[in-house]
């Protein structure tokens, strides 16, 4: 859909969600689900080269064959890059997460072991191995002597 | 100056209509109700008022009159002439003086009756004053009639008239009737004055404007005027004199060459001589019209000579300084000479102005304060005009007639059926072959022409470059770091503990808890379950004998062989024991008090069973007949429902 102020100024929907959001004047920087506000939070990739390709340009090019050709060529290839390049931007995001996982594991097992595994389970036995040894030690030390 | 105000003069009732409205208003505006018990002075002033307002309206209406009608003595003499001519100064100066009698009685008999009101005793008597005092003065409009007539159809004639201005540059057009005076100022300025065959189309003066020099000019069109004495001239012509003989502007005395308009040449300049006296003070031109049918060489040769007379007679007369009095010939129907006849009129009036001018006193005031510069060379150097070459060619393209070029109309009419609307013939491409291309404009959601840039190929190749650095400086390895055994031990561990804590969130949340919370110690602990839990946290179960439960059991077992022999002790601890009485026997001494106990029990309860009622608590009583819903008529909604 389309929708044209009094200023002239035209604002374009891709669906009727962003349609009424628009209509309950929220402003979109701060509705999360929405680009403009992942791009000026910083979770998606803002400034790069990639990204220059696609811009509109008020200078018209005439039209040529052989330019038009090149320009389906390269679009792809800028395309490629770009999404592995907002891939990559992410994920060096999601990494600290990672680092906090694993800190929080470590907290867990410290804290709640208990609950899986009892402090002295096979303790017992241990001992128990650990008493024969001696007895065993004192009487090989007790026939040496 | 009363000389533009003819438009504004107000409207002239007749005098019925004028009593009608004055009467009217007077019982409008003036209060109404009147008793015969009202004190007398209140009677009195009520019907004074009365008379006193209609003398007032008549009074004012009159006064607009006499004030808004122009005064003869106090106007233009030109004007002044023009209405004696059309209006007779004689019987409009009776009129308005009429009017001011008419004006004054009213005045009078207002006064006599207001003073007689005074000793009217009556409301009877106070009325028939009034009403007389009001008679009176209607009897005197109504015989006015007659002026006010007159001075209606003479206020509307004079609205009507031509807004001449008697003080500005002027040009007079005269001559015999249908010799082509109105068509010469048709063509000269804008007006649209009647032009037809018969004699006095024209019946009084036209005004037309135009412009020459940058300046307006008035051009004053006569009905045409007879040969005759003065004395016998009648309205229309008296008009045409009117207008040459106090107009200072200046005169085209137009001629019929050709004699169409029914006059002889020799009748013409006879008038023209009589007429000469008002030329006096005037320049002249002579305009010899219908050239086109006849020019003045074609005529005769007594003609040709009379006519050089009048010029000569020109130079004879010492009032004129200039050479004589041009004669321009000029066709209206071919516009031959008309422009000629238009500059040099406007010239000479011109000229004749700014030296009366000169001759006048105030001249001398006024040049002292003009002065006129003249810009001054400052340098030798040539400054002709500039005029860019485009707008040469074009003003050449305009006078010739270039062939244009072929129009997609042409076209279409050519092909017919076969035409076919081709825009893209005209587009200006670099290639020519590449018109009729179809050109791609998505992609996945993208438009095309957003990455069109002559240099595209450069910065993909720069992107490229960048890339390929990015990824040999190893940005874009995965980065499942090889965790080490710990860690990943840890980790089994931390998700084993997350989800031994939720299924005991789980089995706490589906515990069904209808008592009070007893402490732990209360609820029994199977063995079984202690075995499994105790496995499931890795301890071994296997040597069961020295566990602290099964010591207790054997330690509780001895101790119950011993105890049951002394059965009549109850236990000291809370714990239910099977020796204890039950409630309703005890205390109760034997079988006789057992049943009168009973058969108490059941007499109190008979009165509550009967009643259906749980117990002695219940004693909630039931609402079976709620007035809400069974009282009241039924209002709307529906009858089947209660």
């Amino acid at each position: 859909m389309m929708f044209v102020r009094n200023d002239c100024k035209i604002f374009r929907f891709c669906k009727s969600k962003c349609h009424k959001n628009f209509k309950k004047k929220r402003n979109p920087r701060k509705v999360r689900w929405t680009k403009a506000f992942r791009k000026s939070a910083g979770k998606e990739l803002t400034v790069d080269n990639s990204l220059e390709f696609e811009k509109r340009r008020n200078v018209p090019v005439k039209y040529q064959r052989e330019l038009w050709n090149k320009t389906v060529i390269a679009m792809k290839k800028v395309e490629e890059i770009k999404r592995k390049r907002q891939a990559r931007f992410i994920m060096n995001r999601l990494k600290k997460g990672k680092q906090l996982e694993k800190e929080e594991d470590i907290i867990e097992v410290k804290k709640n072991i208990h609950l899986i595994r009892a402090p002295h389970a096979g303790k017992a036995k241990q001992l128990e191995d650990k008493m024969v040894q001696k007895l065993q030690e004192d009487v090989d030390m007790g026939e040496e002597s | 100056m009363a000389l533009y105000n003819f438009k504004k003069i107000m409207v002239v009732p007749t005098a019925k209509d004028f009593i009608d409205l004055t009467l009217s208003k007077t019982q409008r505006k003036t209060p109404t109700v009147i008793h015969k018990h009202y004190q007398i002075h209140r009677i009195r002033h009520f019907y004074m008022r009365k008379v006193k307002y209609t003398q007032q309206n008549y009074h004012d209406r009159l006064t607009q009159i006499l004030a808004d009608f122009p005064k003869l003595d106090d106007i233009h003499p030109f004007y002044a002439d023009l209405m004696n001519v059309l209006y007779d100064k004689d019987h409009y100066k009776l009129a308005l003086g009429q009017i001011n009698i008419a004006k004054n009685l009213i005045d009078n008999v207002a006064k006599d009756y207001v003073r007689l009101m005074k000793y009217g005793d009556s409301l009877y008597r106070c009325k028939q004053l009034k009403r007389a005092a009001l008679g009176r003065m209607c009897t005197i409009i109504k015989r006015q009639k007659q002026s006010l007539e007159y001075l209606e159809q003479v206020r509307q004639h004079l609205s009507r008239l031509p807004s001449i201005d008697p003080n500005t540059r002027t040009l007079i057009l005269c001559g015999y009737p249908n010799v082509g005076k109105s068509s010469f100022i048709n063509k000269v300025t804008r007006a649209d004055v009647e032009v037809q065959p018969y004699a006095f189309t024209t019946k009084s003066l036209f005004v037309g404007h135009m412009d020459y020099k940058y300046l307006r000019w008035q051009v004053v069109d006569t009905p045409g005027i007879l040969d005759h004495p003065l004395e016998e001239r009648n309205t229309i012509e008296m008009q045409a004199i009117t207008a040459l003989a106090h107009l200072r502007a200046a005169v085209l005395y137009i001629m019929d060459v050709s004699e169409q308009c029914g006059h002889s040449l020799e009748e013409q300049m006879e008038l023209f001589k009589n007429i000469r006296p008002l030329f006096a003070n005037k320049p002249l031109i002579i305009v010899a019209n219908k050239c086109d049918v006849k020019r003045i060489e074609e005529l005769s040769e007594e003609n040709q000579a009379s006519f050089l007379f009048i010029l000569y007679q020109g130079k004879l007369f010492k009032d004129f300084e200039e050479e004589g009095i041009s004669v321009i010939e000029t066709s209206t129907l071919t516009e031959e000479g008309v422009m000629k006849v238009k500059t040099e009129a406007c010239d000479k009036l011109l000229s004749y102005r700014v030296e009366t001018k000169m001759k006048g006193r105030k001249v001398n005031d006024v040049l002292n304060r003009l002065h006129l510069a003249v810009p001054s060379k400052r340098d030798n150097k040539e400054r002709p005009p500039f005029i860019p070459e485009g707008a040469l060619l074009r003003r050449k393209a305009m006078e010739v007639d270039i062939p244009k070029r072929k129009l997609e109309r042409d076209i279409e009419l050519e092909l017919g059926d076969d035409y076919v609307l081709d825009l893209q013939k005209y587009w200006d491409l670099m290639n020519e072959n590449e018109k009729y291309d179809k050109i791609p404009e998505i992609w996945e959601g993208h438009n095309i022409s957003d990455y069109i840039d002559p240099d595209i190929m450069k910065k993909l190749e720069e992107l490229e470059q960048e890339e390929d650095l990015r990824e040999k400086a190893g940005e874009y390895e995965s980065d499942t770091e090889s965790e080490d055994e710990e860690m990943q031990e840890i980790r089994e561990l931390a998700r084993k503990i997350r989800q031994k804590k939720k299924l005991r969130i789980l089995e706490s949340k589906e515990k069904d808890v209808h008592g009070p919370r007893m402490p732990r110690t209360v609820k029994k602990v199977e063995k079984k379950t202690l075995e499994k839990e105790m496995s499931g946290l890795g301890i071994d179960m296997e040597d069961k004998s020295n566990s602290h439960y099964a010591v207790q059991a054997r330690r509780s077992r001895s101790v119950t062989r011993k105890r049951k022999r002394e059965a009549s002790e109850a236990p000291a601890s809370r714990t239910r024991s099977s020796s204890r009485p039950p409630r309703d026997v005890s205390g109760v001494r034997d079988a006789k008090m057992l049943k009168k106990v009973k058969q108490m029990m059941k007499n109190s309860q008979r009165d509550m069973n009967r009643m259906g009622k749980k117990g002695e608590a219940d004693r909630h009583v039931f609402d079976l007949k709620p007035k809400h819903l069974l009282a009241g008529k039924r209002k709307s909604g529906t009858t089947d429902r209660r």
